[in-house]
């Protein structure tokens, strides 16, 4: 996978110096810098940044208009302002352009990585779809034809499993014809895979192969693959369509529509697999990569009175993951390792630091002791979640929780009213989570291990909307809010 | 008289929102708010007449019992027959929607809801 352009952009050396420091240290990302608008333009053209980090307050050209000519010639750029001063006026121009975050000085390092890192998987999932197909012969048994792409997820941790369940998921909905049905029997066969595999990522990757008829999707572990008892049965379900080769395992999806291009390959013709009448259909990629929250803020509605914080596509996917399949607690917990259920027990001893930790800050509310809570409490919260592979939506509904909280560090430290409610949320998600624990890991009484991500989920959004002044909706609710069966 | 409006979600922080949307109503006492955590404890207490309610809002999924399974006891007893009950949900599929039908309940609301929509909502099934 190729590395991720950024592009450093600020007048002062000294800033930029600090900048290539922080970004130097997560790998995959080449760096070069601009010390103006304007050269960040030419840059623009003769180099192809993936992402830049842009200062505001420069000479020559500022950020603002470098951004404008930009997001205009090459919208695919992400572009994330970085600024000293806080002026919402200017953070409402910047993102009715399509600036896709926004950063104050002084540079938080651990924002800053954690917003690249972020854009880059989405990139990388992205890019890798466009790039051609290379000369090797296809990984997968079923067909060499392989015409258009080849998707490589390579070393595949949950993050990257994440990015391949979305990405995947994306294609169902594209208008490619792929059976949902079919991908949800994918997703859980390379889930289970891979959980016996968690604590040894290094190696595997997964490869999408995409002919006119079908796209083939294989996992490739680093030694020979072993199979449990619910791996053997999912295999069995999904039939001929999935084949074992000693490291691989490939299933085969059958895409019974039009074959739809993204847009890099728009304008070649493809045959349809069948001889159905051409659809009007949108480019499958629709390049608009922002961090989880940005999207719906900068393509609001104008006439709305409130902004709105709709599921986005990206979050329904998750969450139908975590619908895939109904598990009860004692078949799960008996399926998942021991050194996995200790990390989660483990999460015990946060329990009462969650409650200290936002304590503090409710006493002595600084941006500090909010990113104490962040970092300290909800981060480690993440990451253990995360090794569950199980529970990516109620990650995500934290890990964005986390990101929209340090985004609006200000509005929450200098409004008592919502610091109030904030801490008095926060607080129940935590006891939430306690009681998700006990329900899933230690008394194992529920039917279905996902009860609580929905829930969680929703309370998370609605945490976003009390404090970011939003109205929270799901996305196809009616305007009556409730419907009568 | 205020209404009694029941909520019982296995998740405080729908709780805590739900009763923060309601705030107005509750204070003007137009309602009386109550929660519970446990569908369980709730259907006991309905059973032996130490709970009442004119509306019950009820998650569906739920640890220890489903919300439709828990419609479905509280609409076998005589004195609940006739009382609304809405359900909270995030996918409101087929079978959800046949299933709550045959039972009885009232509607559904997709989570996550706005303030103005559950009060909404609560306004036009209690008709206050």
């Amino acid at each position: 996978m190729g590395n991720i352009r950024l592009l450093i952009v600020d007048d002062v050396e000294d800033n930029r110096l600090v900048l290539k420091a922080i970004c130097r240290k997560i790998e995959g990302f080449e760096i070069q810098e601009a010390q103006d608008g304007l050269e960040a333009v030419e840059k623009t053209a003769s180099w192809l940044p993936n992402i830049i980090l842009m200062d505001i307050m420069m000479p020559k050209m500022d950020g603002f208009e470098a951004s404008k000519i930009i997001k205009e010639r090459y919208p695919a750029t992400v572009i994330i302002a970085v600024t000293a001063v806080i002026d919402p006026h200017m953070e409402e121009k910047m993102s009715a352009i399509g600036v896709a975050a926004y950063i104050h000085k002084p540079i938080d390092k651990e924002l800053i990585r954690f917003k690249l890192k972020s854009f880059q998987s989405v990139l990388r999932a992205k890019q890798g779809e466009y790039k051609k197909l290379s000369e090797r012969e296809a990984v997968n048994p079923f067909s060499s034809d392989i015409r258009y792409f080849k998707t490589v997820f390579e070393n595949v941790d949950p993050d990257a499993m994440m990015d391949f369940g979305m990405w995947i998921l994306g294609r169902c909905e594209d208008g490619s014809g792929l059976s949902s049905t079919k991908v949800d029997a994918l997703l859980e066969l390379f889930y289970e895979l891979m959980r016996h595999e968690a604590r040894n990522v290094q190696g595997i990757s997964i490869v999408a192969e995409e002919s006119f008829e079908a796209l083939y999707v294989t996992l490739k572990f680093p030694k020979a693959v072993v199979l449990n008892t619910k791996a053997s049965a999912l295999i069995r379900e999904i039939g001929a369509d999935c084949r074992i080769r000693e490291v691989f395992v490939s299933v085969r999806l059958g895409l019974n529509m039009v074959c739809l291009l993204p847009n890099r390959y728009e304008k070649t013709l493809i045959k349809p697999a069948v001889s159905e009448p051409a659809i009007a259909v949108q480019p499958a990629e629709k390049v608009r990569i922002e961090s989880p929250r940005m999207s719906e803020e900068a393509f609001k509605e104008p006439e709305s009175v409130k902004e709105k914080r709709e599921i986005q596509s990206e979050e329904k996917s998750l969450l139908r993951q975590s619908f895939v399949q109904k598990t009860n607690a004692i078949d799960y917990v008996s399926e998942i390792g021991g050194d996995v259920l200790d990390e989660i027990r483990d999460l015990e001893s946060l329990d009462a630091e969650w409650k200290e930790k936002l304590y503090i800050f409710e006493q002595n509310p600084t941006p500090q002791n909010l990113y104490n809570f962040i970092d300290g409490v909800l981060g480690v919260y993440v990451s253990a979640i995360n090794n569950l592979f199980e529970f990516t939506a109620l990650a995500y509904a934290l890990s964005s929780l986390g990101v929209f909280l340090k985004e609006n560090v200000d509005t929450i430290t200098q409004d008592p009213s919502k610091l109030k409610v904030l801490v008095m949320l926060t607080e129940h998600l935590g006891a939430d989570l306690v009681s998700w624990r006990e329900h899933v890991f230690e008394l194992r009484d529920t039917a279905d291990i996902h009860y609580l991500d929905s829930s969680f989920f929703s309370s998370c959004m609605q945490i976003e909307g009390i404090i970011g002044n939003k109205e929270v909706c799901a996305e196809d609710d009616d305007d009556d809010g409730m419907e009568f069966f | 008289m205020a209404k009694r409006v029941i909520i019982v979600d296995d998740s405080r922080a729908v709780i805590a929102t739900a009763e923060l949307a309601l705030d107005e109503m509750i204070s003007s006492g137009v309602i009386e708010f109550k929660s519970y955590l446990n569908p369980a404890e709730l259907l006991g207490k309905l059973q032996s007449g130490q709970e009442s309610f004119d509306l019950l809002i009820s998650d569906v999924n739920m640890p220890e019992m489903n919300g439709l399974d828990l419609a479905r006891e509280i609409k076998k007893d005589e004195r609940y027959k006739t009382k609304p009950i809405l359900v909270l949900t995030t996918e409101s599929s087929n079978d959800m929607k046949m299933a709550g039908k045959e039972i009885g309940v009232t509607g559904w609301m997709v989570k996550p809801f706005s303030d103005d929509k559950l009060v909404k909502s609560l306004k036009m099934v209690l008709g206050v």
